[in-house]
């Protein structure tokens, strides 16, 4: 029953991202946009590259909405609201974003196409830049609640939220988790202006649909962890427990989506420098800065 | 919940994807196939077959970070079971993985140095 209300409450999550993205790009806010446009992709044709990997090219998309899929399992609604409640939950989660790059390779290599072979190549850069930013902010959650459980780390917010106790954690973690999704301004292997489409220039008509699909799981995954690890899950008052969870969701996504668009696109190169100079050091210096609390402060 | 039956559900997930996407693909193929007409499945290249071959060995400019993210990454699977025992163990907790993420930073700071940490 639970898994039933968790892939209902993620379908209509994703049509609202998929209307606040639509919202975002094109200025305008239209509630029917995202059906219109699915139905418009499912009529038009499918066309297979010349000579492609067949193989690649079709698992691509599908690979990347089982790595959505599986991310959003481990993401609590409200107290038993949950696909599965995995003692390594944290993770879990890490583990299945990390098919996101496989499948971005996957399908930049697939098709035999110059510019979606370009933009496979970068994401593999930007998975380098990005991938320590997701894990170590995550330890740091995992020290404060002494568990991998995502159950777990959102009780232990109950007395403060982690975007207080932890903000560095906080923000690193939100900007590479734009990497993980290429929200813009990290989109690199699709890059509107200079890649024509990148990684998604061959798809075409179902498999096109597969893949924006798969895109829209993962930012709702996305911001269902950062809600999760730092906003304190479905803690709050009045309001029951999903409907918190489902609110800060929501927030979080809207802001991940417009934030980006102020802000120039960060080359590869740039993006790899500051994870690694900057990133890597806030991120170890949280740790150590946790550490210190965690041991003197009993919250 | 048993967590066989967990990973059972975590499996049939990934069936019902496949399930979805097949279906997907099948009312694609009812509205309408699409027509096969010369040229159409030139990969987008400004309308022509690119020059160079794309399956090629390729110079990824950015091997010194990813050396580096080996060695982050192989300390990472010791951070997870270190971060759930973390309040346990206490001081000595702190000061065990203290040394050597001190140690693996000092690694970061000469890696940086000797410019593994610049495109090259």
């Amino acid at each position: 029953m639970s898994i039933v209300l968790v892939l209902l409450a993620l379908a209509i999550g994703c049509y609202l991202v998929a209307v606040f993205e639509g919202w975002a790009v094109h200025g305008r806010f239209s509630l029917m946009r995202p059906a219109i446009s699915a139905l418009a992709l499912l009529g038009r044709e499918q066309i297979l590259p010349r000579t492609p990997d067949r193989l690649f090219f079709e698992t691509g998309p599908i690979l990347l909405l089982v790595a959505g899929l599986l991310s959003v399992a481990v993401i609590p609604l409200a107290p038993g609201l949950i696909i599965t409640d995995l003692a390594i939950g944290a993770l879990f989660l890490n583990a299945a974003l990390a098919y996101v790059l496989v499948a971005l390779i996957m399908a930049g290599w697939g098709p035999n196409g110059a510019y979606a072979m370009v933009g496979g190549w970068r994401f593999l850069g930007q998975f380098i830049a990005y991938a320590m930013l997701i894990v170590m902010p995550i330890t740091a959650v995992a020290m404060r609640a002494e568990s991998l459980s995502t159950t777990q780390i959102v009780l232990s917010q109950a007395a403060l939220w982690n975007v207080v106790y932890q903000p560095i954690g906080f923000v690193l973690f939100v900007i590479a988790a734009l990497g993980v999704a290429w929200l813009p301004p990290i989109d690199l292997p699709t890059g509107g202006g200079d890649l024509a489409g990148g990684v998604e220039a061959e798809y075409t008509g179902a498999r096109l649909a597969v893949w924006r699909l798969a895109r829209l799981v993962i930012v709702v995954a996305l911001s269902g962890a950062t809600v999760t690890f730092y906003f304190g899950g479905w803690l709050g008052p009045w309001l029951p427990g999903w409907a918190w969870t489902a609110l800060k969701t929501v927030a979080v996504a809207a802001a991940m989506l417009t934030l980006g668009r102020h802000l120039p696109r960060l080359r590869e190169e740039r993006y790899l420098a500051v994870s690694w100079k900057l990133g890597i050091s806030l991120a170890l210096a949280n740790i150590f800065l946790v550490g210190v609390i965690a041991l003197l402060v009993p919250i | 919940m048993s967590e066989l039956a967990q990973y059972a559900i975590l499996f049939g997930l990934t069936v019902g994807v496949l399930g979805l996407v097949l279906s997907l693909h099948a009312l694609a193929r009812v509205i309408g196939q699409s027509r096969a007409e010369p040229a159409k499945d030139v990969p987008a290249a400004a309308g022509s077959l690119s020059r160079d071959p794309v399956w090629v060995r390729y110079h990824a400019k950015y091997y010194g970070y990813a050396l580096l993210f080996l060695a982050f990454d192989m300390e990472m699977a010791f951070m997870y079971p270190w971060a759930v025992v973390y309040r346990e163990e206490g001081l000595v907790a702190l000061l065990d993985m203290g040394v050597f993420l001190a140690i693996l930073f000092l690694g970061l700071l000469y890696g940086w140095s000797q410019g593994a940490l610049r495109r090259q």
